[in-house]
Parts: structure tokens; C-alpha cells; sequence
């Protein structure tokens, strides 16, 4: 009986040294697997900004951990009007159909306007003034066509694992995207409602462009 | 029984945990800002505010909304035109249909189409004009008592020549052997007779005829025929209406652009109008959704109703989706007894105002 107490205690005991080994090699392969999937997936998918769901509430310029926020205002030319007051680049109430600062929305003076043909003008966006605060795209969500909308700059992004700014988006417009596809592009307005991008005769970039 | 102790205990401790961590839980689902409005700590000349212009002085506000029985609901998905027929009927083009109401929003008769309807007219001989992306088609009105009001296709009377991929018809008037087609894809007005034959075109850019030419951003693109004679077109991108003879002279225009209630607000507005018997201007604007009176020389003269009353909330109408932006236009109509229609293509009903009575 005593010989049987002492093989069980001897035996527990290597079982229990084995077994945890096993259990600490099991939970090392677990991790080592985690981390070979998390930068596999790292390298694959980037974070974007769904511009249809993104409401420019203005977090992308604040809750990012660059001084400079990655997210910047991008133009679909193929859906803009080429308008000559254009709300994405005037203030509702402005002084003066004119470049001023007091007329435009835009705080940082990030939007350039260059005429084309009369009536129209060509809005781009300077990147370097740009933080992203998405004055601009609620003005041309509210009066235009919606072709000023925000994404994510990959030449900027650290595409950290948790983005603070997907942590603050209010309306859930960040999602991972696979690395090939990198931006979630505006169609152009013909594909919506059969229109032509203005002007008819000028010429112009085509497509989504920065 | 210390083992008993330390299990109560831990069966406590347990609790506390999952209880904490419920609150803590709850705690952060209330603090979670799902609408943006707490705020991004940004200054406020990052914040993009247009509450002021949507508040309208009531005393300018002429019109009252017919409340019996509320909207009439049209039924469609995707309303997109309205027109009122020579015996009142209400007309409505949406999803793949034309649907007729009775003045108290009763659904008369609905006629099936193959493709998305974009506008329509009712004209007085019983005929229906409607426009199609590319091309017209005419149908009779349908007779309610027949077939309990489900006409169909074997009404349809003709189909007019396509007018090309790039073509985006989102007007027709018709008047007596003349029928005008706007065509907002390629920024022109096409002047036809009722059988379908093109007669000219009118409004094409020609500064020695000083024709400034449409402007056109997005797809409205509105006319109608007034009672001189005249073909009134809205240029949205000019922010005006203009006056054209049936011939394409150019004879006067008037509206400006302007953030206060007396102009058209926004890159392009008017995106629809309808006449008064009076010659008086019913418009309607996009982004700031107002829906205004103007006398026949283009005087600002009340309205009939602002965004607090036509838009959730008040607010502007702020689009999302490429479609939203791009048929986020109401529709403006109006009967004989001068009661105007507006077709709330965000919710798919038409809503009835009358004139407020005087000394009220």
C-alpha cells in the first residue's frame, strides 16, 4: 500500500513536469502562430475610410497619433460639378464670390481653385495644409455632389493595430482593407446617374484624385 | 470548512468581477459618441454649422401643410417626379411605374414600365409624356375603372428615338403641338411636336445670340410653359430661370445667387419650379431645402415652406450615398386652386400646402 502511494507520488509528479512542459511548448507554438497571422495580416489589409458611411465629425484631425493627421481630403473629379460656387470650397454665408480667406471654408486654406472655362473651376486639394477635419466634404455632401470625401493616406499611416482614430469614429467608417485595394474610391457620376463630369471641353484629371 | 469559505469567496469575487465589468461595459456603450456630437475638440472654425439659415421668419412663411390624413404616400422606393393631371390627379413617376392619386392621396391607377421613370407631364388631352433616361414615351392617362386601374403596357402609345447614352432627360412640358424635353446629361432643352419629331434645340452656348448655355452640376435640370408663351428653364448652375422664345431666343432671366431666403442658395438651385395661374414662381432648392415663391418678374414673395418644416430635425440635407447626392432634389407641383405639391423624394410621399388665410 505504501510502495503504491509512493509510484502514484512519483508518477504525479512526472506527469505534471511533462504535462507542463507539453502545456508551455502547446502555448509558445499558440503565440508563435499569433504573431506569424498578425503580421501576415499587418502587411495585408491597411485601414480606410468608408466615405459612405464617414459623417466628417472632424476626429480624423484630433485622435490621430501623428502630429500630422494621415487622413486627408481626397477629390473625385469624375462626380464633381466644376461649379463656380463651390460649397466645398466657400463658407455657406460668404462675403464675396472670391479666393479670400473670409470666403472660403476651408481654415487651412488647403483647397486651390483654378478656372477652366467660364463658369467653371477646378478644385484641388493641397495635402501639406490639409488635416483632415472634413469642413470641406460636409459643405459638398450638403450642397454639391459629394465629391470632397476623406481617406486615409498610406504614405503617411503606420496602419498601427489599434488606430485611435477607428477607436473614435463615431460612425464605425473605418474598416481594414486588403493592402492591393488600398482606397475606397467615389464612382464616377456617370456610373450613378449616366452624367458626363463637367467641363465638356476642358481638359481635366479623371478620377479620384488628391 | 475553510475550503467552503474560500470557495463562497471566490464565488463572490467572481460576481464582483462580472458585475464591474457589465458597468464598466455599460458605462462605455453610454459614452460612446455614435452621432459625433460631443465633438472633436477641434476649434469652432473647423465646425461646419449651417443652423442659422435654416431658421426661416414665420411671418414670411405663406403657405400651411393640408394635414388630413398626412403625405400621401406613394409607395415607391425611389420616387422621382410629380405632375398633376388636367382633372387634379396626382401623378407620380418612381421605381419602374407611374402611379395616379385622387386629391385625398386615394391611388387611382398605376401604369407598368420596363425601366426607371425620371419625370413626367400630364398633358390635356389625356396623354401622358414620360422621360425615360434616354428618350420619351407616351402613354394614355390610365381610366381607373378599367382593369381596376393596372393598365400596363398596352397603352402605351409610342417611344421616341433614344437621344444617346449621355442623355439624362429630368423635365418635359408640353403646350398645345409642342412638347420640350430637358436634357441634363448633354445641358440642352429639345423642342419637339407631339408625334415625336425634333424641331430644335434651345439653349446651346452662343455668346453672338448672348445664350449663356446651361450649367448643370448634378441632374436637375427643370422647365416649364407659361401662360405668355414664354419657356421658362431653370440654369442651377447660374442660379437663375430663364426666359426662351419656342424659336431659342433668349428673352430675360432673373434670380441670383444668395445664402438669404430672397436667392437661390448652394452650387445649383433652383433644381425644380412649377407656375402659379398668376405667372408666379414655385421654386425649389436642394441642400437647404426651401420651397419659395416668386412673382412672375422674379420678386421674392414668401415661402411656402423652410427645412424645419420639410426635413427631419431641420437640418440640411446632408447626402451619403452617390444616390442620395444625386436625387436629394424635392419636386415641386402645383393644382388649378393654386395648392402646391412637393414631392419628398427622401421619404417617397407627396406633401400638400395651401395658402395661409389672410390674417392669419
Amino acid at each position: 500500500m505504501g510502495e503504491n502511494k509512493r509510484l502514484q507520488a512519483g508518477v504525479t509528479r512526472r506527469r505534471f513536469l511533462r504535462d507542463s512542459l507539453w502545456g508551455t511548448c502547446l502555448a509558445g507554438l499558440g503565440v508563435l502562430t499569433g504573431l506569424v497571422v498578425g503580421k501576415h495580416r499587418k502587411t495585408n489589409t491597411l485601414w480606410q475610410i468608408d466615405p459612405y458611411t464617414c459623417i466628417a465629425c472632424g476626429n480624423c484631425a484630433t485622435y490621430c497619433v501623428l502630429d500630422e493627421s494621415a487622413v486627408k481630403c481626397m477629390h473625385a473629379f469624375s462626380v464633381c460639378g466644376y461649379c463656380r460656387i463651390c460649397f466645398g470650397f466657400f463658407g455657406p454665408e460668404p462675403v464675396d464670390i472670391t479666393e479670400g480667406a473670409e470666403n472660403q471654408v476651408c481654415p487651412t486654406g488647403a483647397i486651390k481653385r483654378r478656372f477652366v472655362e467660364d463658369p467653371y473651376y477646378e478644385y484641388t486639394i493641397d495635402e501639406k495644409l490639409c488635416n483632415g477635419c472634413g469642413k470641406c466634404v460636409k459643405g459638398c455632401n450638403t450642397f454639391g455632389n459629394g465629391s470632397l470625401f476623406l481617406q486615409v493616406r498610406h504614405d503617411r499611416c503606420l496602419n498601427c493595430n489599434e488606430c485611435s482614430i477607428a477607436a473614435a469614429c463615431p460612425s464605425g467608417a473605418w474598416k481594414r482593407v486588403p493592402a492591393e485595394r488600398p482606397y475606397l474610391l467615389k464612382p464616377a457620376l456617370s456610373e450613378v446617374e449616366g452624367m458626363a463630369a463637367h467641363p465638356p471641353q476642358a481638359e481635366h484629371g479623371t478620377g479620384n484624385h488628391a | 470548512m475553510n475550503r467552503r469559505f474560500c470557495t463562497t469567496n471566490a464565488g463572490w469575487l467572481i460576481s464582483v468581477v462580472i458585475a464591474l465589468a457589465i458597468v464598466a461595459g455599460i458605462f462605455a456603450l453610454a459614452r460612446l459618441d455614435v452621432t459625433g456630437s460631443k465633438g472633436s475638440g477641434l476649434s469652432e472654425q473647423f465646425v461646419y454649422d449651417v443652423k442659422d439659415l435654416t431658421k426661416i421668419d414665420p411671418n414670411l412663411i405663406l403657405y400651411e401643410e393640408i394635414r388630413r390624413g398626412g403625405p400621401i404616400s406613394t409607395g415607391f422606393t425611389n420616387a422621382r417626379g410629380l405632375a398633376v393631371g388636367p382633372q387634379e390627379s396626382i401623378y407620380v413617376a418612381g421605381d419602374k411605374a407611374i402611379r395616379s392619386f385622387s386629391e385625398s392621396g386615394q391611388m387611382l391607377a398605376e401604369i407598368d414600365l420596363t425601366d426607371t421613370p425620371r419625370c413626367l407631364t400630364a398633358a390635356n388631352d389625356g396623354k401622358i409624356y414620360i422621360g425615360m433616361k434616354d428618350h420619351v414615351e407616351v402613354y394614355v392617362c390610365p381610366d381607373p375603372r378599367e382593369s381596376g386601374g393596372r393598365n400596363g403596357q398596352r397603352k402605351r402609345l409610342a417611344s421616341w428615338q433614344s437621344l444617346g447614352d449621355n442623355a439624362v432627360l429630368t423635365s418635359i412640358a408640353v403646350s398645345k403641338n409642342d412638347v420640350f424635353v430637358a436634357d441634363a446629361g448633354n445641358r440642352i432643352i429639345l423642342h419637339y411636336d407631339t408625334t415625336g419629331k425634333l424641331i430644335n434645340r434651345i439653349g446651346r452656348k452662343d455668346p453672338q445670340r448672348n445664350i449663356p448655355g446651361f450649367v448643370i452640376p448634378s441632374p436637375y435640370f427643370d422647365l416649364a410653359v407659361g401662360r405668355d408663351g414664354l419657356l421658362r428653364v431653370a440654369n442651377p448652375g447660374l442660379h437663375r430661370v430663364e426666359a426662351y422664345t419656342f424659336d431659342g431666343d433668349l428673352e430675360f432671366w432673373w434670380g441670383k445667387f444668395s445664402s438669404a431666403l430672397e436667392g437661390f442658395c448652394g452650387c445649383c438651385n433652383p433644381v425644380n419650379f412649377a407656375l402659379l395661374e398668376d405667372g408666379s414662381f414655385v421654386t425649389c432648392e436642394k441642400g437647404l431645402v426651401r420651397v419659395k415663391i416668386y412673382n412672375p418678374e422674379g420678386a421674392f414673395v414668401g415661402v411656402v415652406a423652410g427645412p424645419e418644416q420639410l426635413v427631419e430635425g431641420g437640418a440640411s440635407h446632408i447626402c451619403m450615398l452617390p444616390g442620395q447626392c444625386q436625387a436629394g432634389g424635392f419636386d415641386v407641383a402645383v393644382d388649378s386652386g393654386g395648392r402646391v405639391l412637393v414631392l419628398d423624394t427622401m421619404k417617397s410621399t407627396v406633401r400638400v400646402f395651401t395658402r395661409k388665410e389672410i390674417g392669419r
